[in-house]
């Protein structure tokens, strides 16, 4: 038996549009500890891993650990049929067919029930080790967003260089060429502002923008975004969330092929 | 069965025999009790009965035609098979009109001058019937556990006291000494005798049983089973299997094949009518060994086996006349210096297995054979030709389900990215 009651539907609506452009069909994993999701694009060069923590929910109940295969359109169109403002309820059986959804107007008394059909969806799991990364940039989403558009104008692939000057984001196309840099910066009257690069050592990689920019989807559940990197390993795109829940993309490199 | 009252006559060996209640001559409905056709030998005594007797082997009342002068016969009854079922229509028989009616055929052709019709087409033949069968039940131990016993001597009317027990009939039928003489004699055949006074004391000898039986079982293999026992009992049961393929393995093939051909010429020699007599048969099949084996014939003496077969079929026959105590003694008694059956067992045995090779080579032949492969491949053809269309349409239809970004992110140039399992190691699958 799950029951998971969501204060805000808002952060539901804004994880599942996030990965709704990455990924179709995948499986959300509840146990004791929470919500969490792991799934792979078609490709399988990029992984959003996602973790809603119980203390987001209150109540979280769960007894027991349910996989809810679940079509992330599907789930797209129910969540469209609730407010920002309306509180969500999850409810699951312990062997369910269906993933029970309850939106529930904070105003009014209004109360609306969905009934999603769930999916056996076999997928595979990646361990994902704790790394160390050579450098990790905390930037605002939405400053990560806008570079990821504006390079998209000119190519498909993004070289990141991390030096001791900053960040370069650099991009060369049939136009011509562009790049950003970024500098640390502190915002003492807007922390959100804020960029820092924490570096151990240099590095230079190259990734697909496609994929970084829906990456950026989810710039709206949080203000701040982390990119740590390490030469000849994934990107690693963070969003933080309250309660320790967070979201996570992982890019696979552009290798040799430099263009 | 009705009751019947035979009505024997002196010349023609078919005789009607009507029962007592016989349906008037105006078209009756249908009889109760209609009319029954018999076979009855010739020239029998006018005091010959159909009388009711203990089956010898069963001892349920069955039904005997007795005659003083020739003894007992037993009844066979042969029916139409019930797919095709017929009738008889008895004519009026027209030597009678001219001789006159008989005395005792008055009231018989008052019913069949105009002809009769019964429904049922059984016809009664009455075969001879050996006494020594009839007395069996009262000489055989009445168990086999009492067999190890030794049997007491008795007397022959203190035998045939048992056998009236169960016989009432039998009781009248010992009044004609003539009868009772032939028992006499029949019991002396098969029993130890020891003199008591001027009586004689009679004991069930079962090797004087067991070579009485042999003889007749002889007499009836010499001249052949009929036909249609040959064919099943014989000919069936010796028929060599028809191993068709080509083998690898031309040694055994020659000896195996031509001993094939032995013996299936021998069946088809033997399956001709028994008017040939039983030497020129054995020696066409000798000619046949001769002529047709490359190399010595596996079997040691294959023109002996019909024959053993025959005689075993015709004991197996006998033994269904004789009480079912008896029947273990018989058969331990039928063992090497009497007659000999280990070859046929040899014989069959391989047959048997011959049977079972051609049945698995049959088998695997019809897994390879052409029409089958082909049958098969178009059906697996379909098959996968219908499978793959259902993932092609359920493939569409994820495809139209997909989002327009999912599409986008479809035509992403991935070269030179590796894929992110071989970044991290694939978790083993936890379940949950």
């Amino acid at each position: 038996m799950l029951e998971a009651r969501l204060e805000q539907a808002n952060l539901l609506k804004k994880v599942v549009d996030a990965i709704k452009d990455l990924v179709q069909d995948c499986n959300f994993d509840c146990n004791d500890s929470g919500i969490a999701l792991q799934a792979m694009d078609n490709s399988h060069v990029a992984l959003v891993s996602m973790m809603l923590k119980s203390e987001s929910f209150s109540p979280f109940r769960c007894d027991r650990n349910i996989a809810l295969g679940i079509n992330l359109t599907s789930l797209t169109k129910v969540l469209r049929a609730a407010q920002n403002e309306d509180i969500l309820t999850l409810k699951a059986e312990d062997a369910p067919d269906v993933v029970n959804l309850v939106f529930e107007s904070a105003e009014s008394d209004r109360i609306s029930e969905y009934d999603i059909k769930l999916m056996d969806i076999d997928q595979e799991h990646l361990g994902i080790p704790e790394t160390e990364y050579a450098a990790t940039i905390s930037m605002p989403s939405a400053e990560f967003q806008r570079i990821c558009r504006d390079l998209m104008a000119l190519s498909e692939s993004v070289s990141i260089e991390c030096s001791k000057e900053g960040v370069k984001f650099a991009c060369q196309g049939d136009i011509g060429s562009g790049s950003v840099t970024l500098r640390s910066h502190t915002n003492v009257d807007k922390p959100e502002m804020n960029v820092e690069i924490d570096l151990t050592e240099p590095v230079s990689l190259t990734f697909s923008l496609k994929y970084l920019v829906g990456f950026c989807k989810a710039s709206s559940l949080s203000g701040q975004v982390k990119l740590c990197l390490s030469n000849e390993v994934p990107l690693l795109v963070e969003y933080a969330l309250a309660n320790n829940s967070y979201l996570r993309f992982y890019l696979a490199p552009k290798i040799g092929d430099e263009e | 069965m009705a009751r019947t009252r035979s009505k024997p006559a002196a010349k023609v060996s078919k005789e009607i025999i009507t029962p007592e209640t016989t349906a008037p001559a105006t078209l009756p409905p249908s009889a109760a009790n209609p009319l029954r056709l018999f076979v009855l030998p010739k020239d029998t005594s006018r005091d010959a009965r159909i009388v009711t007797l203990s089956h010898p082997a069963t001892a349920t009342p069955t039904r005997y035609y007795f005659c003083p002068e020739k003894g007992f016969y037993e009844f066979t009854k042969i029916a139409a098979p019930r797919s095709s079922p017929r009738s008889w229509l008895l004519a009026p028989p027209r030597s009678h009109k001219a001789d006159g009616p008989s005395k005792s055929a008055v009231e018989d052709t008052a019913s069949v001058d105009k002809g009769y019709i019964t429904k049922s087409a059984d016809l009664f033949i009455a075969t001879p019937l050996d006494i020594l069968f009839l007395l069996l039940p009262a000489l055989a131990p009445k168990s086999t556990a009492k067999e190890h016993q030794k049997q007491l001597f008795l007397s022959l009317d203190d035998h045939l006291d048992t056998l009236t027990a169960n016989s009432p009939h039998l009781k009248h039928l010992l009044r004609t000494p003539k009868l009772k003489a032939r028992i006499a004699k029949r019991m002396q055949s098969v029993s130890d005798i020891v003199d008591a006074g001027d009586e004689k004391m009679y004991r069930l000898s079962s090797p004087k049983l067991v070579a009485a039986l042999l003889q007749r079982a002889e007499r009836m293999a010499a001249n052949g089973l009929p036909a249609s026992m040959e064919e099943k009992f014989v000919c069936s049961a010796l028929d060599v299997p028809v191993l068709d393929l080509p083998r690898e393995d031309s040694g055994v093939n020659v000896s195996e094949s031509s001993e094939a051909t032995d013996s299936q010429s021998q069946t088809t020699a033997v399956a001709t009518p028994t008017e040939d007599s039983q030497t020129t048969v054995k020696s066409e099949t000798t000619d046949a060994t001769s002529t047709t084996s490359v190399s010595p014939p596996v079997i040691a003496a294959p023109e002996g086996i019909p024959h053993l077969l025959r005689l075993r079929t015709a004991l197996s026959l006998l033994l269904s006349l004789i009480p079912p105590t008896l029947h273990a003694s018989i058969n331990a008694a039928l063992v090497a210096p009497i007659v000999d059956f280990t070859p046929l067992n040899a014989h069959l045995a391989h047959l048997a297995s011959l049977r079972q090779k051609s049945a698995a080579l049959r088998s695997v032949s019809d897994n390879i054979s052409r029409k089958r492969t082909l049958d098969e491949d178009a059906d697996e053809q379909a098959e996968i030709r219908a499978e793959k269309r259902r993932k092609k349409e359920e493939d569409e239809k994820k495809k139209k389900a997909e989002s327009r970004s999912l599409k986008q992110l479809k035509k992403v140039d991935t070269s030179g990215m590796k894929k992110l399992s071989s970044f991290f190691a694939a978790k083993p699958a936890v379940k949950k």
